[in-house]
């Protein structure tokens, strides 16, 4: 049949018309619409991928929205890469405490070198301003540190006007260090991009890159296109819109997202893409899944933990509103790219080999899926308050895996062996106890471990031992409600801990004075328990149970400085118990009883609810001997010390 | 080796008595710790392992500390393998029941020249250890460069199970070299360390396979003693140290097996050098020598030398 000419193109059009739309994805779950946060950004970028060179050459147009209320005429932007490189302030701090994730940092090798080179800077109507570009160290003045660039520009931006930056880039990136880089044929391209520093409090809020922290930007739009090899498969921040082949050998694979503010994106071409969908509150949320065949023992556990946390999060603090989340499962040898968040799309990881009780994979799904709401829609100045979002989502997810998983196994449950999340969070927070307070800036704590161990450690074991005084339901009413209250803003620790003290209708500084701004350490104890006859002067006194009457004195001790209620169990041993409660205020306390009993045993915070004491030994006293867990622990000792003995003998 | 079963319950005997000396001071250090606090139910009625690390963790207590005085027994029971090798052998080799003056006049008569065989074990012991170190370099190295995650563990393991099979010769080199020492009364150390490397060597698939089975046997027991006990009840103490115990008497008893074996086989296929005459021969036989069970009738005798 012949067709006319312009029929046929109408045809064409109509069909290549349809594809996009078919490709196109809305960017929010089916009832949400945008936009939900103040746009202060909108970034295009124009990305051309080598695999070979693993570097990525790239246009980026950057509307900046001039929100603030003050003309702008300087501005900050992070070039997160150049943190790889050996005299850079982050390097620096890495060497110096002598780890970094699973990094030791002891000797530069040359592969770990990474570098966000700016080429061309144009500003709109400003002309090219490349050689205005300088970099500037407002945290320590490290002049070889060139993670801030600064441009002056000729004339202000005023108030409520635009300003479009036109930047040309290379990203190169390390071999996998510290969140970012390629392994074999994997790439994870985070912070790859000049980003923006944010105008807060009044003033620039545009930190150089350190060890001991992670990142803080505007929420805004995100256009990406990405060129890569046809073969690759890749998976990004926000949903798919485009797709096509190009002629030599490529393709063009673009993205868009809204209300974020980090874009980031990984490929491969061995990934296995599983695809699933979680039904929520408001609507169906894409799940895509990036692993590969020889982890596909992990995939049903990664949807299983995923799932688990979007509906507990749903259910517990609100909406996930965006339309698709994306699970990357690096590859081996890339541990480093795991564990990671960013808006819509987070880095999980494994061992091939980590049994069904090990529940590692589990837990850090969990946690990175929270981070997108503390962090991703709670934006919080991860510079300066890395707790509010490392530990009140490390807090969060001690409470979804408890309730998957049991208290008591949330972490581990193998061959007998147990442990809890919460108690896993309390071995990071006590070794660090006496460090650094959560208030402390967290590029200026002590060390990677120190912080480490207080921003994560440290506030989910606070938040843990709260619900003591506050309970559970009403710390998760209190997250709730900051949630609501917050999402897409940039909240302060001020605001969440009134949010607390509002939801919990009453005033909890004297709590948050200890546990936010001060090292104090949690150490309660049960210094005697003991009963004596009260007619123990008598010379024919001879003791007959139920009839003699004895003076049983229980004093306990505050032996740390935070001060703190606790409850006190004391059973007799004619089947009574009381329960006492102390303010902890002065040193010690003793509680005096006359009764027809002795006592039994005495412990403090029977519920071991406040995982922030320090020992657990000294929390109890029976007098009665326990020896249950003595014999234990000593017949696999002695069977150790057989083994070795054993093992030695056999090589002589 | 089940003939002369005495001396295996007396190995287990001694092993039992120095492993309980090495636990003692931590078992002082977690009375005092748990021995008036309901802390411990965590550890009895379950494991939980935060509980455990509150042990290790705390500066009172600091139970790693004590891992020094098991290091020192285990070491001392080692010694004292070393010293009894001696009797052990003979009596394998008489196969008789030694008494208490004749097994220890043995032991003391070879303890020196067995330090000896030791030290010179230790050199291809030592470069066995060193090349560990190269196995998993280069399993670290290839299983970076692949793309399924198994294959540097497959190669790990390969490399591991090759080198255990290096060590079992080496075991079973000198363990020859000892019955030499012991066949033939003789002070030239080096000489039989050369003749237990020369019948290895020579009878390598044989002797090395009757090496592997015994150790299989004992691990393959090991392995299903662990399945009973992730059966068994968390709050089941003794049953568990009963299952234990039986796992070292299965191990200690593989060891003499061993011995056993190669002392047997040494006397079946080197009659000429064997120091058996009449004079030694046992007064009383009280029960027919039983079929060992352990070779072949096929075996072929070693060449002549």
């Amino acid at each position: 049949m012949r067709v006319r000419v312009p029929t046929l193109l109408l045809s064409l059009v109509i069909i290549e018309l349809c594809s996009a739309l078919a490709a196109a994805q809305p960017p929010f779950a089916p009832k949400v619409s945008g936009p939900l946060s103040q746009r202060v950004v909108a970034y295009q970028i124009d990305a051309k991928y080598d695999p070979a060179q693993h570097t990525v050459d790239a246009t980026e147009t950057l509307t900046y929205h001039n929100l603030t209320g003050h003309p702008l005429d300087r501005f900050p932007f992070h070039l997160y890469l150049n943190a790889f490189q050996p005299k850079s302030t982050w390097m620096h701090e890495a060497h110096r405490d002598g780890n970094f994730r699973s990094s030791a940092f002891e000797s530069w090798d040359p592969k770990e070198y990474g570098s966000n080179e700016v080429t061309s800077f144009e500003v709109v109507g400003m002309g090219d301003l490349t050689r205005q570009m300088k970099f500037i160290s407002p945290d320590d003045g490290n002049a070889d540190d060139k993670t801030v660039l600064e441009v002056q520009l000729p004339r202000p931006v005023p108030p409520g006007q635009d300003a479009t930056f036109k930047i040309k880039f290379r990203a190169k990136f390390p071999e996998v260090v510290a969140r970012t880089g390629y392994k074999r044929t994997f790439l994870l391209a985070g912070q790859w991009f000049p980003k923006v520093g944010v105008w807060w409090n009044g003033a620039w809020n545009c930190h150089q890159f350190h060890a001991m922290t992670e990142f803080f930007a505007d929420f805004g739009t995100y256009d990406v296109k990405i060129t890569l090899p046809k073969d690759y498969v890749i998976g990004a921040t926000g949903v798919t819109t485009g797709d096509h082949d190009n002629s030599n050998g490529t393709k063009t694979v673009a993205f868009h997202a809204e209300d974020v503010h980090d874009f980031a994106w990984t490929a491969d071409p061995n990934f296995k893409v599983i695809e699933n969908q979680f039904d929520g509150s408001v609507g169906t949320v894409k799940v895509r899944l990036l692993s590969y065949r020889s982890h596909k023992n992990f995939w049903q556990r990664y949807l299983d933990a995923l799932k688990g946390s979007m509906q507990r999060f749903d259910q517990w603090y609100g909406p996930y509103p965006y339309a698709q989340i994306t699970v990357v499962d690096p590859p081996h040898g890339a541990e480093e790219a795991g564990g990671m968040e960013y808006p819509t799309f987070i880095t999980a990881g494994t061992d091939w080999y980590t049994p069904r009780g090990d529940h590692d994979p589990e837990l850090v799904t969990v946690h990175e899926f929270g981070h997108q709401y503390w962090y991703g829609m709670v934006a919080t100045n991860e510079f300066e308050n890395g707790w509010l979002d490392e530990g009140i989502n490390s807090y969060a997810e001690v409470k979804v895996v408890d309730s998957m998983y049991g208290r008591n196994a949330s972490s581990l449950n193998l061959l007998g062996a147990q442990e809890g999340d919460a108690s896993v969070l309390r071995g990071y927070y006590l070794p660090v106890a006496e460090t650094d307070s959560l208030a402390r800036p967290s590029y200026a704590d002590m060390s990677t471990h120190s912080y480490g161990g207080v921003t994560y450690g440290k506030t989910a074991t606070m938040l843990v031992s709260l619900e003591a005084l506050v309970d559970e339901q009403t710390l998760q009413n209190a997250l709730h409600t900051y949630f609501l209250k917050y999402r897409f803003t940039h909240p302060t620790q001020e605001d969440f801990l009134q949010t607390v003290n509002e939801v919990a209708g009453r005033d909890l500084n004297w709590y948050w004075n200890q546990a936010v701004y001060g090292t104090q350490v949690f150490d309660y104890a049960v210094l005697r328990a003991d009963s004596t006859p009260t007619l123990w002067y008598e010379d024919d006194a001879t003791e007959k149970a139920g009839e003699t009457t004895y003076e049983t004195q229980v004093i306990l001790q505050r032996k740390g400085d935070f001060v703190f209620p606790v409850e006190v169990e004391i059973k007799f041993d004619n089947g009574e118990s009381t329960r006492e409660r102390w303010d902890g205020k002065e040193r010690w306390v003793r509680y005096v009883y006359y009764k027809a009993a002795k006592v039994q045993s005495v412990e403090l915070d029977p519920e071991h609810r406040i995982t922030m004491d320090r020992n657990y030994l000294n929390n109890s006293y029976t007098t009665n001997r326990q020896t249950g867990a003595i014999h234990k622990i000593a017949i696999y000792w002695m069977l150790l010390t057989q083994f070795l003995a054993h093992a030695l003998s056999w090589l002589v | 080796m089940w003939r002369r079963r005495s001396i295996l319950w007396w190995l287990f005997a001694v092993n039992i008595a120095l492993g309980a000396a090495g636990t003692l001071p931590a078992i002082r250090q977690l009375d005092r710790s748990l021995g008036h606090s309901v802390a411990g139910q965590q550890l009895y009625k379950g494991f939980d392992v935060g509980m455990f690390h509150e042990l290790v963790r705390v500066p009172d207590v600091g139970l790693l500390r004590f891992r020094i005085t098991s290091y020192a027994f285990a070491a001392l029971f080692a010694l004292f393998m070393l010293v009894v090798s001696g009797g052990i052998l003979e009596s394998y080799r008489q196969d008789r029941k030694l008494d208490s003056g004749e097994f220890f006049a043995a032991s003391g008569a070879f303890f020196w020249r067995f330090v000896q065989l030791t030290v010179f074990s230790l050199v291809p012991f030592g470069l066995i250890w060193a090349t560990y170190f190269d196995v998993e370099k280069a399993s670290d190295y290839l299983g970076d460069k692949a793309m399924a995650d198994q294959v540097g563990s497959g190669l790990w393991l390969f490399g591991v199970i090759l080198l255990v099979l290096i060590t079992l010769f080496v075991r079973l080199w000198f363990d020859i070299a000892k019955v030499c020492t012991v066949a033939q009364d003789t002070h030239l150390m080096l000489r039989s360390a050369w003749q237990g490397f020369d019948f290895t060597r020579r009878q390598i698939r044989v002797l090395l396979w009757v090496y592997v089975r015994i150790s299989l046997v004992a691990w393959t027991a090991m392995l299903v003693a662990f399945l009973i006990w992730t059966k068994l009840p968390a709050t089941a103490i003794w049953a568990t140290l009963a299952l234990l115990e039986l796992i070292v008497l299965v191990q200690l008893g593989a060891r003499l097996c061993q011995l056993a074996s190669v002392t047997t086989w040494y006397k079946r296929h080197q009659p000429l050098l064997a120091r058996d005459s009449a004079a030694t021969q046992p007064q009383e036989v009280t029960e027919p020598a039983p079929q060992l069970t352990l070779y072949s009738e096929a075996d072929p005798l070693p060449p002549d030398d």
